[in-house]
């Protein structure tokens, strides 16, 4: 290593002719997509360095304390839950042949159709004073007991309980790709199923699983609706508090801003762990997956484990729901549901498609440029899925706002005339605000596959004198469609549910399932609000069957 | 596959296109841009009624006060909107200051709205109101008891009182109103004298607060009347039974007057449609539109020709404080700081 100081003119001119001779237009590209999706996050970090407003003494000594606690609190038992409920469940799906496993697949999936926080409103409702619990206790002749869910713990099982799928998405993906082969062998060498799932399949699933668990975290760390409802204040709550209660934007801003160096230490921390550890397989497993074939009563089991988290997370939640339609139904139903939700799902496939593309891209470019802290950059697209939805829109509105300000005036001095905005408030800045946001959502599962591809074919097909570009599409793709495939449903699933930045941004005449049912819930009508959270998880329940269909078929 | 996806696309991408044409003829046609936190189906009725009257289009942006009034600071002299709609005064107070509105001069506003009951420059006016009152278990609760806000930190209360959590802007403006009456001080003092007695740390919105004194959790509930309505009308019969069981007490009769809240709206600095904007609120205000207020969502009318409904009359009238409700925004940030250091969550 070269000493600093009388060198210092020479290296760095060693380190500019070095990165003129590594860069390529993948460089290029990255930087590019890194941009466009940080643009908003990039927007509000600069506002750490103006600090924050002059609330800040009172929330530091005031409220800090327990802000930080209960996110703390949150990430940890979460962190737990979601490991818990994803992992096996995932491994048992992979592995195991047991009655309705076929659907419970797919079921697993669902608890991610519904907002959390109405499952926080669902749960809240069924355990509450002449809620379904004290009904159905009351049928059977019962005392009442109350199981009071309105607190921490209880915020912390319905997030875990609607969040852990990500985990069990991104798991099972890579159970199904990767885990064969190495079980055979594990199972040939006379090592027990126990042994093998901790001391081997565990220890090598973790990117898969890590990155899953980053996504609920994040998920858990911006949750607004749920805590607020439950009364447990966190980081989140904390910033609306400052935004809008003590009316200081840039305070709100400038916790964000510590919640995202916050994630980003989470992330860093992550990458540091696997430094060394190279997860690429050398033999691409394309064997049909085998199944485990077990006694009745062991099957039995196993159904009974696997179904456990789908009955909390999907059915107890949906039947609160359906009953709550069915009290409801006359005074809130009508047709104009069926177009919402072909609106709905016209956007949220759009967004997926683009999502999906835009991940796939980053990771690709990044792979293929040749410059080491490019490679690292891209990672700064995803932080945009840590901060709240409502701070993002802020993020996004600044830049969008200054370039439509400038077009405005452009087009005024050509033409004489007017016109309205024509970035901000129209589609396209409702999907780039998706993109932003979920481009993590899309990001991890793809990337985890991706770490999964054996990187000796796609270099020897380069050798070969094939470009970047068919070697993708013959090659990687082919491999990595699964990962894809799920990083597609995820997002489809994150865009019909997602609430702050679809109000903010979205244009005059378009409107979102999410956005009906939240009129409702904010408006403490909470069992209206029923009959348009089914239809979000029944529109988000089409894709999701289907694309796991394709998912299942293709491993 | 990839044809689905090209016919959503277009899809998706005609109806946009149809949008930005539409927002581009709106110096020539007539529409008026409604930025609204209030977002009831008695108000697309009206606003659909607004249309075949006048036939004026009412585009409409549904989201939470706070986050319409981010929006409009963004958007700054090319903001569509030219309505500003929320649910309570203070945030009104807060878009004024934040040089959101301007001041319209309009007799029928004038003639119809009481004075206390809109801004003092004229920049926002309300549409209807609500009283923060006090919903007490009727087996356990004399209500001869019951006198003033003030009274609720009384010992004999400990342990007794449901109240939700200060990020609620109705708690805010509550003791927004006790310092404008009594002080910085007496109000803190209030504040803690209420956490003191709190049955339970706050959680929950205002129907959960009525909910847990029906269930025995507490014997009084500081709600709004809105609230109580929904429950009363609610299409489960539990949640009926529950308003059955509670009685509603209007609070500080001998003296300043029950709290009560306004849901208002405002003419953007900016408006496009300034005209169309003005027509729109004095028709919120006209006798037909507060009618439908009144009837189908439990709110008291500002227009005093318009009778309440069934519900509202079943608790009889009160006395409301008439201070100025300009003065709920001043004081509603100090009122959050002196919720916190009391240590209300």
């Amino acid at each position: 290593m070269r000493q600093a100081g009388s060198s210092d003119i020479f290296s760095i001119k060693n380190r500019l002719l070095r990165l003129k001779r590594d860069s390529n237009r993948w460089s290029v590209v990255t930087l590019f997509v890194v941009f466009l999706i940080a643009i908003p996050v990039l927007t509000i970090s600069f506002e750490l360095f103006e600090g924050p407003g002059e609330s800040w003494t009172h929330i530091a000594k005031n409220l800090l304390v327990d802000y930080v606690s209960n996110s703390f609190y949150l990430l940890l038992v979460c962190s737990v839950m979601v490991l818990l409920f994803g992992v096996t469940t995932s491994w048992l799906v992979a592995r195991y042949e047991f009655p309705f496993r076929k659907q419970l697949e797919w079921l697993l999936i669902l608890p991610l159709a519904i907002p959390s926080y109405i499952v926080a409103y669902a749960y809240a409702g069924a355990f509450d004073y002449g809620g379904s619990l004290e009904l159905i206790q009351r049928y059977f002749g019962l005392e009442f007991t109350r199981i009071d869910v309105m607190n921490r713990f209880g915020l912390a099982f319905v997030l875990s309980i609607s969040l852990f799928p990500y985990v069990y998405v991104s798991t099972r993906a890579f159970f199904l790709n990767q885990a064969n082969n190495l079980l055979e062998a594990s199972r040939l060498l006379g090592v027990g199923e126990f042994r093998t799932f901790f001391k081997l399949i565990l220890p090598l699933a973790r990117p898969a699983i890590i990155a899953g668990m980053i996504l609920v975290l994040m998920e858990v760390l911006n949750d607004y609706g749920a805590a607020q409802y439950f009364g447990v204040n966190t980081f989140t709550t904390g910033i609306f508090r400052s935004w809008f209660s003590l009316e200081e934007p840039e305070t709100a801003i400038y916790l964000s801003a510590l919640l995202l160096v916050l994630v980003f230490a989470l992330i860093l921390f992550e990458k540091w762990q696997r430094r060394k550890i190279q997860y690429t397989n050398e033999s691409t497993n394309t064997e049909r997956i085998y199944r485990k074939q077990t006694s009745k009563r062991k099957q039995f089991l196993i159904f009974c484990i696997v179904i456990t988290p789908v009955l909390f997370g999907f059915f107890i939640p949906v039947a609160q729901l359906i009953y709550w339609a069915v009290l409801t139904y006359s005074s809130v139903f009508d047709y104009s549901f069926l177009m919402l939700s072909l609106q709905t799902f016209g956007i949220a496939f759009l967004t997926a498609t683009v999502t999906v593309v835009f991940a796939t891209l980053l990771i690709f470019s990044a792979k293929w440029n040749r410059i080491g802290f490019i490679k690292n950059l891209s990672r700064l697209g995803i932080l945009g899925y840590a901060i709240p939805g409502a701070v993002v829109a802020i993020g996004i509105m600044i830049p969008t706002l200054a370039l439509d300000k400038w077009l405005m005036g452009v087009y005024e001095s050509l033409s004489g005339n007017t016109t309205g905005f024509l970035i901000h408030g129209t589609l396209f800045a409702l999907v780039y605000a998706y993109a932003v946001r979920f481009l993590a959502v899309a990001y991890n599962p793809i990337e985890s596959t991706t770490l999964k591809v054996s990187n000796a074919i796609p270099d020897a097909s380069k050798t070969l004198g094939v470009g970047n570009f068919k070697t993708f599409f013959k090659i990687e793709y082919p491999l990595i469609k699964t990962g894809m495939l799920s990083a597609f449903i995820l997002v489809f699933v994150d865009v019909l549910k997602e609430l702050p930045l679809t109000l903010i941004l979205k244009p005059f005449q378009v409107n979102t399932l999410a956005v009906r049912a939240f009129e409702y819930a904010s408006d403490e009508r909470v069992m209206e609000a029923a009959i348009p959270s089914l239809f979000i998880i029944f529109t988000a329940a089409i894709p999701v069957i289907f694309l796991n269909k394709l998912l299942v078929s293709k491993s | 596959m990839k044809n689905i996806v090209l016919a959503l696309v277009a899809l998706v991408l005609f109806s946009c296109k149809n949008d930005a044409k539409k927002e581009q003829d709106s110096q020539t046609s007539q529409e008026v841009n409604v930025y609204t936190h209030r977002h009831y189906e008695a108000d697309q009725q009206l606003f659909k009624k607004f249309e075949e009257e006048t036939g004026i289009k009412v585009n409409v942006i549904n989201a939470s006060a706070d986050e319409l009034i981010q929006k409009m600071t963004l958007e700054g002299d090319k903001s569509p909107a030219d309505v500003l709609i929320t649910v309570d005064a203070g945030r009104l107070h807060r878009a004024k200051t934040a040089g959101l509105l301007q001041s319209v001069s309009s007799n029928i506003l004038d003639s119809i709205i009481p004075s206390h009951m809109m801004d003092t420059d004229k920049n926002w006016f309300a549409l209807t109101k609500r009283a923060r009152v006090i919903a007490y278990a009727k087996d356990r609760v004399n209500p001869e008891d019951l006198s003033t806000y003030q009274a609720l930190t009384d010992a004999k209360w400990k342990n007794k009182i449901l109240v939700r959590s200060s990020g609620n802007i109705y708690n805010q403006s509550l003791l927004a109103s006790i310092i404008a009456h009594q002080g910085d001080d007496e109000a803190k003092a209030w504040a803690e004298g209420v956490v003191q007695n709190m049955a339970r740390t706050p959680k929950g919105n205002d129907r959960d607060q009525i909910k847990a004194v029906a269930a025995g959790e507490g014997d009084l509930a500081i709600v709004n009347t809105y609230y109580v309505g929904l429950l009363t009308n609610s299409e489960n019969p539990e949640e009926r039974n529950v308003a059955e069981s509670v009685g509603i007490f209007f609070p500080n009769q001998e003296t300043t007057g029950t709290h009560v809240n306004v849901s208002g709206a405002g003419v953007a600095k900016y408006a496009p449609n300034k005209a169309n904007a003005i027509k729109f609120i004095e028709f919120l205000v006209s006798e037909e539109a507060q009618k439908v207020f009144a009837l189908s969502n439990y709110e008291y009318p500002v227009n005093s020709n318009v009778a309440i409904s069934e519900t509202l009359k079943n608790w009889g009238t009160f006395k409301e404080d008439t201070i100025n409700l300009s003065l709920l925004g001043e004081n509603n940030k100090k009122a959050v700081i002196l919720f916190d250091e009391a240590s209300w969550k």
